[in-house]
């Protein structure tokens, strides 16, 4: 019986960091012209030691200049996801639960295809009205699953529903209307796409991650309790509605975040922390930062395979993600079932 | 526990495995790339020309481009009628016309282009058009340090003036003029022809099941009114959904259908003959349709050709004698009376 | 570990938001006074009413509410808790409001074993104790040497040593509850709440739960109370009683003072016959037939 030491914690991290590092490393060197590993080492090390004349500018445009911020994107992205997935399954305690169950993904594409339409002129529109949209649907289903001050899970659940489902139609009925081009756009950052940079700067994004799941960690052990039933751990001393308030907060603002840069990526959120739970427990003290350097490697991986496969023709990473997402959670799914 | 955690590692170690042996075939297919590892090469200090693009964007290039990379097909064809489809180094999947455009390497798609792929070819100037690309793929290539020039044709008047701004910033200013004055001398001999006639109600059938047409302030029904035609669409928005009563209420004196059309336009036809609705039109029953290839709607010198074609089908008797034939590009659709 | 398993530094100490723990052999006093609850829907009538009831539970003594279903033994139950407020009157623990401790402290002072442990993810009954030390460490939690001294110290009272590297979702339902109570007792409370703790056990399970709970009353001094509508198991194993019939509490005493044929007949609703036996446990019996 090995219970979870901060030592342990602190190797399973260092070791998922070691699979991240190589998986980067091998992201930068794949593309559509593969680079030999001595090329980008050296590449690499010149970079770092200041001496970037003794590169070759087109090796520097296309490591440092494309592959490497889009890799960067995919890390926060697929950690943001994860971390999402694995709180909202704790909250909602339903392990089907991802970070779109309660209609945060649906809130921000309606505001990115209302500053399609109203905006789009202003540079970086985009991602800040799916931030803007995803705030307002987070803030909507909280008025509608509060039940006297206190977020009830099935509350929560249902309006969700009914918020993603209501903002659909409404995405529906927009889209008929706006002109064809802005359509083929939108249609791709529908299903998940990290092509494009994101006009805000990647620190700030990365800001937004380490604090949204620094928040979620600091309710960590109190979620393993909360697992167990509200009433249970209240009377083992949680306090319920704070850690639910936090969590929900949390969760919502990492969905956004990584909606706002990416558009809805799917099954990353889902399926990483079951993965993670079977490698690695159920402990949430374990699982919220093992899930977040999980969902880092899952989607860069998945956007590396998007961008090699047919190349130069580049898919979208939310096929890539679901290609490979739904086989493996009907493995899963099987695997629970027997 | 031991067993299933080995069984998962190895799984996981497959799956990079695999994962990482098919970028490297698919780079080893993909099309032939400037051999590496490539140094920049050094541009040749020309001096750079400043010219403005069709979005009002000051462009900087060299008087005589070499290197160009196209993200339209209309704006490779355009290239292709100035003759300077040798100096194209990339082009689209979607890039058909004229068959040399085959030859040329292979960018990916108008949404969403390699961009590594670009790159690699060291364009001097990338061509984008507002209708096809998104303004994110305009904005990463030039903080790539690309020149990107665009288009923006929205009527036709737009393309001759664009063609002409086109030629002047490649460097064949005088086949730029050469081409778009031969496309006023054809618009205005055909304004002749017509002149008197009343413009033909149509119905630009774009699929028929939902039945789709084209809204008044598209390209395309800018392109109708040149040929003598005028849609019934009474709709603003750009590809509407129109109901059959709506049609037969319209009772348009042709249909028109465009070459491309999944199906033989001879079977389309036959086949709604037969069908409810769609049988009781005056058009179907006198038979009255125009084919037309797909250059209608491709803003592009060939448009021409599909807007005299047109008129050639619904005004036959403003073309009395037999005209010598036209020289005919493989791919456009006779069509006329059947 | 001396009785109510607390350490030498721990009895000594008081915290600002709650009762210190005193040696023995003072017991801990959990004091009903006049407490009543009521709810009712916005605007409608009230739908439940407890009246207003004292008693008190010492430790070392195991306390039983019986009665029907819907005579308002959990609604007390939550009263005794802390979880509910008391419309009048108040509850006590050791001269502190239950009500008014903060989440923290009260989780320190009393445990609650309910009905049912929904479980959504796999955990070792070893985690699943651990839970309890919750109340005492702060942060992630990790835990310390005392944590897991106190967590065998439970698994031990409660019966449930062998099982603990068993997972959770694979237990019968006996052993699952013996788990359960070992969680609570991690928590060393002062006062150990079960809420109809046999509901789901066989008949041996029933006994041995009430019995290992009699035991560990006596030897730990807790102080516990058990929700229960099981008659003879109660009237074997309570000191004391309290009966509720309808949100009135008709009785409170041993066993013996509280078991009147009439009366429970008349809170239950159906015939039965009240004996008593030689040891001076009374046993309720129930005729099988139909009489008048």
């Amino acid at each position: 019986m090995r219970p979870l030491t901060l030592r342990k914690l602190l190797l399973t991290c260092a070791a998922l960091a070691g699979v991240l590092l190589l998986m980067v490393f091998f992201s930068l060197k794949f593309g559509t012209r593969s680079i030999s590993m001595f090329d980008l080492a050296s590449l690499l090390y010149h970079s770092a030691m200041g001496q970037s004349d003794q590169v070759s500018s087109d090796f520097r445009l296309i490591v440092l200049d494309i592959r490497w911020p889009r890799i960067l994107l995919a890390m926060i992205v697929g950690a943001s996801l994860s971390v999402a997935g694995a709180s909202f399954q704790a909250l909602l305690r339903n392990p089907l639960a991802d970070p779109y169950v309660l209609g945060v993904s649906s809130g921000a594409a309606l505001g990115s295809i209302l500053s399609l339409i109203w905006f789009a002129e202003l540079p970086g529109a985009t991602p800040f009205g799916a931030f803007a949209g995803a705030v307002a649907a987070t803030a909507a289903v909280y008025f509608l699953g509060r039940r006297g001050g206190d977020l009830d899970s099935y509350a929560l659940l249902l309006g969700g529903i009914i918020t993603a489902s209501f903002l659909s139609a409404l995405i529906m009925f927009l889209m008929t209307t706006i002109s064809g081009r802005e359509l083929r756009g939108m249609a791709f950052w529908l299903m998940g796409d990290l092509s494009t940079p994101s006009p805000v700067a990647p620190g700030w994004l990365f800001l937004v991650l380490v604090v949204g799941v620094g928040a979620i960690y600091t309710t960590a052990a109190d979620l393993n309790l909360l697992l167990g039933g509200e009433q249970e751990a209240m009377h083992l001393g949680v306090d319920v509605v704070r850690v639910k308030l936090v969590v929900y907060l949390g969760a919502s603002v990492l969905t956004g975040l990584a909606v706002s840069v990416s558009g809805a990526i799917g099954y990353v959120g889902l399926i990483v922390p079951h993965l993670v739970r079977l490698l690695f427990g159920s402990d949430y003290r374990l699982l919220i930062p093992a899930t977040a350097l999980g969902g880092a490697i899952a989607v860069v991986l998945a956007d590396t395979l998007a961008r090699t496969l047919v190349a130069p023709t580049q898919l979208p990473v939310g096929a890539m993600t679901a290609l490979v997402g739904a086989p493996v959670f009907i493995y899963l799914l099987r695997r629970r079932m027997a | 526990m031991k067993t299933n955690h080995t069984r998962i590692w190895v799984a996981i170690g497959w799956m990079l495995l695999s994962a990482f042996s098919a970028p490297a075939q698919a780079a080893q297919v993909a099309p032939a790339t400037p051999p590496g590892p490539p140094v920049a090469p050094a541009k040749a200090a020309e001096a750079l020309v400043e010219s403005h693009d069709d979005l009002g964007r000051l462009v900087r290039l060299p008087a005589a481009p070499q290197r160009i990379v196209s993200l339209a097909p209309s704006l490779t064809e355009t290239v292709f009628a100035l003759e300077l489809g040798d100096r194209l180094a990339g082009v689209t999947d979607f890039c058909d016309y004229p068959p040399e455009a085959l030859t040329r390497p292979r960018v990916g798609g108008p949404i969403n282009p390699n961009l590594e792929q670009i790159v690699s070819l060291h364009p001097d100037v990338v061509l984008a058009t507002r209708a096809m690309n998104r303004r994110e793929t305009v904005e990463a290539l030039e903080r790539l340090g690309i020149s990107v020039y665009a288009t923006d044709a929205r009527t036709v008047d737009d393309v001759i003036a664009s063609t002409r701004r086109l030629g002047k910033a490649l460097g064949a200013e005088v086949r730029g003029e050469a081409l778009a004055a031969g496309m006023e001398q054809r618009l205005a001999e055909l304004a002749r022809r017509l002149a008197g006639r009343p413009a033909r109600r149509v119905f630009f059938v774009v699929w028929t099941d939902p039945i789709i047409s084209t809204g008044p302030h598209t390209f395309l029904a800018d392109a109708l009114r040149r040929a003598g035609a005028e849609s019934v669409v009474t709709v603003s928005q750009d590809w509407p959904q129109i109901s059959i009563e709506e049609v037969l209420r319209q009772n348009p004196e042709y249909l028109v259908f465009s070459g491309t059309h999944p199906d033989d336009p001879q079977n389309t036809i036959n086949s709604l003959q037969k069908r409810p609705g769609w049988s009781s039109l005056e058009a179907v029953r006198e038979k009255n349709f125009a084919v037309v290839s797909e250059a209608l709607d491709r803003p592009a010198p060939r448009l021409l050709d599909a807007i005299e074609d047109l008129a050639r089908q619904i005004h036959p008797e403003a073309f009395p004698t037999a005209p010598a034939p036209k020289p005919r590009e493989p791919g456009n659709a006779r069509g006329g009376r059947l | 570990m001396n009785p109510g398993g607390q350490t030498a530094e721990q009895a000594n100490s008081a915290s600002p938001t709650g009762p210190a723990r005193p040696r023995p052999p003072e017991p801990p006093r959990v004091t009903v006074e006049l407490a009543s609850y009521s709810y009712a829907p916005e605007g409608g009538a009230s739908l439940f009413t407890l009246e207003a009831t004292s008693f008190d539970v010492r430790s070392r003594e195991l306390l039983a509410i019986l009665g029907r279903n819907g005579s308002g033994k959990s609604t007390l139950l939550r009263l005794l808790s802390g979880t509910l407020p008391p419309l009048s009157g108040r509850v006590q623990l050791e001269g502190f409001e239950v009500n008014r401790l903060d989440l923290r402290t009260r989780a320190q002072r009393i445990a609650m074993v309910q009905q049912e442990t929904p479980l959504l993810f796999p955990v070792r009954v070893w985690d699943f104790v651990m839970q309890g030390r919750h109340p005492y460490s702060r942060g992630l939690r990790f835990e310390t040497e005392e944590d897991g001294a106190v967590v065998r110290h439970a698994l031990y009272e409660a019966g449930a040593d062998s099982l603990r590297t068993r997972w959770m979702h694979k237990l019968s339902g006996g052993e699952k509850q013996r788990a359960v109570l070992a969680r609570a007792l991690a928590q060393q409370p002062m006062l150990l709440l079960l809420d109809e703790p046999t509901l789901h056990l066989d008949i041996a399970a029933q006994v041995d739960l009430l019995r290992r709970l009699r035991r560990i009353a006596n030897e730990s001094g807790y102080a516990i109370v058990v929700v229960t509508h099981e008659l003879n198991l109660a009237a074997e194993f309570a000191d004391r009683i309290v009966l509720l019939d309808r949100g009135k509490t008709l009785r409170v005493g041993k066993p013996v003072e509280v078991y009147e044929q009439e009366l429970l007949q008349q809170v239950f609703g159906t015939l039965l016959h009240v004996e008593h036996t030689a040891r001076g446990t009374p046993k309720v019996t129930f005729s099988g037939k139909e009489t008048e």
